[in-house]
């Protein structure tokens, strides 16, 4: 079988985490900067998942682990999206360099 | 094809990563997302992970995706009208420090030898994921999975909190 290698997977990952640490970095709006962690948490998961395919023969822990990062990334979307609401609430703006205070 | 699918779906991961960072409207940003989650989902299931891929698209894209949606809508005159055009030394430095770290992790992929030819190439089954989910055993996860479901209940009680506000109760009251 001449599939994708597990090279060409862990390129296309690096090239996915760049983009999200772009994003991250360029980014001044708390939304798109959270739109930013989900793809580089996407990355992360899509090397797991090569390496699970590839590497150890389909050992379940290589699945298993992109599991707990998809519910750490919705816990994650959770709180960070009462804090978007909160920070509007009060700023009404979504500027994090604006949000520079704990307390209104 | 298995090949031609794989750059297919990269070309599409990629391309709509790429749009997720530079849009300016935060909805088009999401539904970029969207295209994003897809692809992977399709990666995964090009290495047989069917049950990853049914995760991925049914929590990400009809959980994550869809809060996101609805608090953009939410504060959407923000996403319409204040437009922060980052300064270009700022794209510059955020630029090359992506570059640099790709280049870092692709030196690394590639002069690593991870010894890929020892076994052959498979992906667990779902009665092997499952087994390994539930299972106390010495290669079982039964305790990171309870404690998820705790960190879960904690951040969703948590959001509640932070979102409703300290003095919502008193208004109430009034």
């Amino acid at each position: 079988m001449n599939g994708p290698s597990l090279n060409q997977f862990l390129i296309l990952s690096a090239l996915l985490f760049a983009v999200g640490v772009y994003g991250l970095l360029t980014r001044r709006n708390l939304i798109a900067m959270l739109m930013s962690v989900e793809i580089i948490l996407n990355s992360a998961a899509l090397n797991f998942v090569a390496f699970h395919h590839f590497r150890w023969g389909g050992d379940a822990a290589g699945a298993v682990f992109p599991i707990f990062i998809i519910a750490v990334a919705a816990a994650e979307a959770a709180v960070v999206l009462a804090i978007v609401i909160v920070l509007f609430r009060h700023k009404q703006q979504l500027d994090v360099e604006q949000a520079d205070s704990l307390k209104h | 094809m298995n090949t031609f699918l794989f750059y297919l779906f990269s070309a599409a991961a990629l391309l709509s990563a790429y749009f997720v960072v530079t849009v300016h409207n935060l909805f088009r940003a999401a539904m970029g997302l969207i295209g994003v989650l897809l692809s992977i989902a399709g990666l995964y299931l090009l290495v047989d992970a069917q049950f990853l891929s049914a995760v991925q698209i049914m929590v990400y894209v009809g959980g994550i995706v869809v809060l996101i949606v609805y608090v953009v809508l939410l504060v959407a005159d923000v996403a319409q009208k204040q437009v922060h055009h980052a300064a270009t030394w700022r794209k510059a430095v955020a630029g090359f420090l992506a570059a640099a770290l790709f280049t870092l992790l692709a030196v690394a992929a590639h002069s690593h030898d991870f010894g890929v030819a020892q076994v052959p190439a498979r992906s667990a089954s779902v009665t092997e994921i499952g087994t390994a989910l539930l299972s106390p055993e010495r290669n079982g996860y039964v305790l990171p999975f309870e404690v998820i479901s705790l960190v879960l209940v904690a951040a969703i009680v948590g959001a509640i909190t932070i979102a409703r506000g300290a003095g919502s109760d008193k208004k109430e009251a009034k």
